[in-house]
């Protein structure tokens, strides 16, 4: 049988193919596995857990933009105790590869709820530092080197499972925090998080999100998003995985040749639920057609 | 992927379409619907299920285009294809004995199926339905081949019709404003009321917890768990 040539490996998992779920766009499973074969994704991102849960922002919480979407959810979740003793196993029994996000307000809660985690049968936690949406903590830790560094290098220290940064477009020197954090020791980077943006309602005068900004995703960002996966996978030798707006396997093509060794997708899950089976169907297509014995060949091509 | 038979408007500003291949859902579910391959607009649209014919496999919606994706809906021709992801929400629950449906605006349209079910499962139960428009009426003949009564309202408000002291299930949607008139007035009559609930969405399928509202009991999402809920359990959400 010849072998499949979109398989990885990520943090020493490995993955039939890198097309995941992004966090915060699957929720943990569920709800998609009843529309479509989830077991032939290469990974699953779970919704952004915190230490305690949280209800969520108040007010609306999702508009439409111009080939994207704004959303201001604000990280309502579960909580960890919740993930690990009620989601951790349905996730695993779904085949593809288990990621649980991590995010937080204060250092306490990411280190309390890294150590939780150790308890839980995932595959990577992937250190959310770039949540734009939450009042405290959240995208703040992801803004400068320095604070990026100083906890992922305190979760890696109390983590049993390979540690995956997710970083914010929103910070001013992106590569800068990218080093941080591989010298730090993270095992590997994902980007990016949604970027800051804001709607107004000009009839009724007013913001449309009661936080005022909001993050950005969708197809509007893919070639900033791109640019920053090149950027970044130039900078560190970890691995990188790229997403921003990918609705296509030339897409996700796109963000291997810049660089990443595998991609993940969000918003177009929404406009079209089985858009990551047809990214990978084209991603194998196209291995037939450049006769690529693996499709990591063309990764970081540029 | 469905296509569409029939596309056309039945009062100002308010379009019918009729598709085929559509998977069969039942009254008060929604499809996203979204025109194939587009990435802008880019989300699906939620829209109701206004009738359903089992025997030709066809599903109707009625819809109001008022922004840039339903629209691009109007400009649909028979024979085009359409993006009908669903069924999806939970539908009203069909209750026995009399019944009392209130629709208002384009709130009308998930109505008539469920006027058509609820006909269905019992022929002799008493039916009356109250529709309220803020200028012109439509659906209102459609709604009388299962209706006992069907009242309507043009400009005023369609709740002050309604009597909610009868030994019936009351069934609501519509505006906000007449959700919260219906609640009112349930609460003074002590009545059991079932309300259909609108939030903008992504997904529709419960994974963005874009839709959330706040209920009785914790956070609900109004595209999974709703859009149909006992008023009593969303009161704050209304
Ligand atoms: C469960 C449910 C059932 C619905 N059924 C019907 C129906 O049968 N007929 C009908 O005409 N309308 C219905 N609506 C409202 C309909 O979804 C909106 O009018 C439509 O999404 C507007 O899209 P647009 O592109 O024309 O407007 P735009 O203003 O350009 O839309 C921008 C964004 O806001 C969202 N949005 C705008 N208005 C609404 C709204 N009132 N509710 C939810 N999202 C909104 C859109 O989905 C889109 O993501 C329903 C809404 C829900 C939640
Ligand atoms: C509704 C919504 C919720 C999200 N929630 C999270 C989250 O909980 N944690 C996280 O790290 N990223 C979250 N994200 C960001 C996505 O994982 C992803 O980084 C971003 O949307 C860019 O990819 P896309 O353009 O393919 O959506 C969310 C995005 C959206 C649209
Ligand atoms: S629209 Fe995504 S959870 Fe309801």
């Amino acid at each position: 049988m010849p072998s499949n040539p979109l398989k990885l490996t990520l943090c020493g998992i490995s993955l039939q193919n890198p097309v995941i779920a992004a966090s915060g766009t699957f929720g943990f499973g569920h709800e998609y596995a009843e529309i479509l074969d989830v077991s032939r994704l290469g990974g699953i991102s779970g919704k952004g857990l915190t230490l305690n849960g949280s209800a969520g922002n108040k007010g609306m919480r999702v508009y439409e933009t111009p080939s994207g979407m704004l959303n201001s959810i604000g990280l309502e979740n579960p909580g960890v105790r919740h993930f690990v003793t009620h989601e951790a196993d349905y996730m695993r029994a779904l085949g593809p590869a288990v990621i649980a996000n991590l995010g937080g307000h204060c250092e306490e809660d990411y280190l309390e709820g890294a150590h939780l985690l150790n308890d839980a049968d995932i595959d990577i936690l992937e250190l959310n530092i770039s949540c734009p949406n939450v009042k405290a903590g959240g995208m703040a830790f992801g803004m400068l080197p320095e604070t990026a560094a100083d906890i992922t290098q305190k979760v890696k220290a109390v983590s049993r499972h390979p540690v995956m940064v997710k970083l914010s477009p929103n910070a001013p020197d992106l590569v800068a925090v990218a080093r941080a954090c591989e010298s730090a020791g993270a095992d590997a980077l994902s980007l990016v998080n949604t970027f800051l943006g804001m709607a107004i309602d000009v009839k009724q005068k007013c913001a449309v999100f009661e936080n005022v900004y909001a993050g950005l995703s969708g197809p509007a960002i893919l070639p900033i998003a791109l640019r920053m996966v090149h950027q970044v996978a130039h900078a560190v030798t970890i691995p990188v995985v790229g997403m921003g707006g990918i609705t296509s396997a030339e897409d996700a093509l796109k963000f291997l040749m810049a660089g990443a060794v595998a991609v993940q997708v969000g918003t177009m899950t929404f406009a079209d639920p089985k858009a990551m089976l047809r990214i990978i169907d084209g991603l194998s297509d196209y291995c037939a057609q450049e006769g690529l014995d693996n499709l990591q060949q063309i990764v970081g091509i540029l | 992927m469905a296509e569409i038979i029939k596309n056309e408007p039945i009062a100002n500003g308010i379009y019918r379409m009729s598709v085929f291949g559509a998977p069969l859902g039942r009254a008060g579910q929604f499809f996203m619907l979204r025109v194939p391959g587009a990435l802008d607009p880019l989300l699906g649209r939620p829209i109701s299920i206004c009738e359903i014919d089992a025997d030709k496999g066809e599903t109707t919606f009625v819809y109001q285009p008022i922004g840039r994706g339903t629209a691009q809906f109007a400009a649909l021709l028979p024979g085009q294809q359409i993006e009908a992801q669903g069924p999806y929400g939970n539908g009203f629950p069909l209750k026995g004995g009399r019944t009392v449906l209130i629709g208002g605006g384009i709130g009308t349209a998930p109505m008539l199926q469920l006027a058509k079910e609820l006909r269905k499962s019992d022929p002799a139960r008493k039916i009356d339905v109250f529709l309220g428009f803020r200028e012109e009426a439509y659906l209102e003949k459609e709604f009388e081949s299962y209706a006992d009564n069907v009242t309507r309202n043009i400009g005023g408000y369609v709740t002050n019709d309604v009597d909610f002291a009868l030994d019936a299930t009351y069934y609501a949607c519509g505006p906000s404003v007449m959700l919260r008139a219906a609640a009112k007035a349930a609460d003074e009559a002590n009545a059991s009321l079932f309300v259909s609930l609108e939030k903008h969405m992504a997904c529709g399928v419960g994974a963005c917890l874009g839709c959330t509202c706040q209920t009785e009991h914790g956070r609900k999402r109004v595209c999974k768990d709703g859009p149909v809920f006992d008023y009593r359990e969303v009161r704050d959400a209304i």
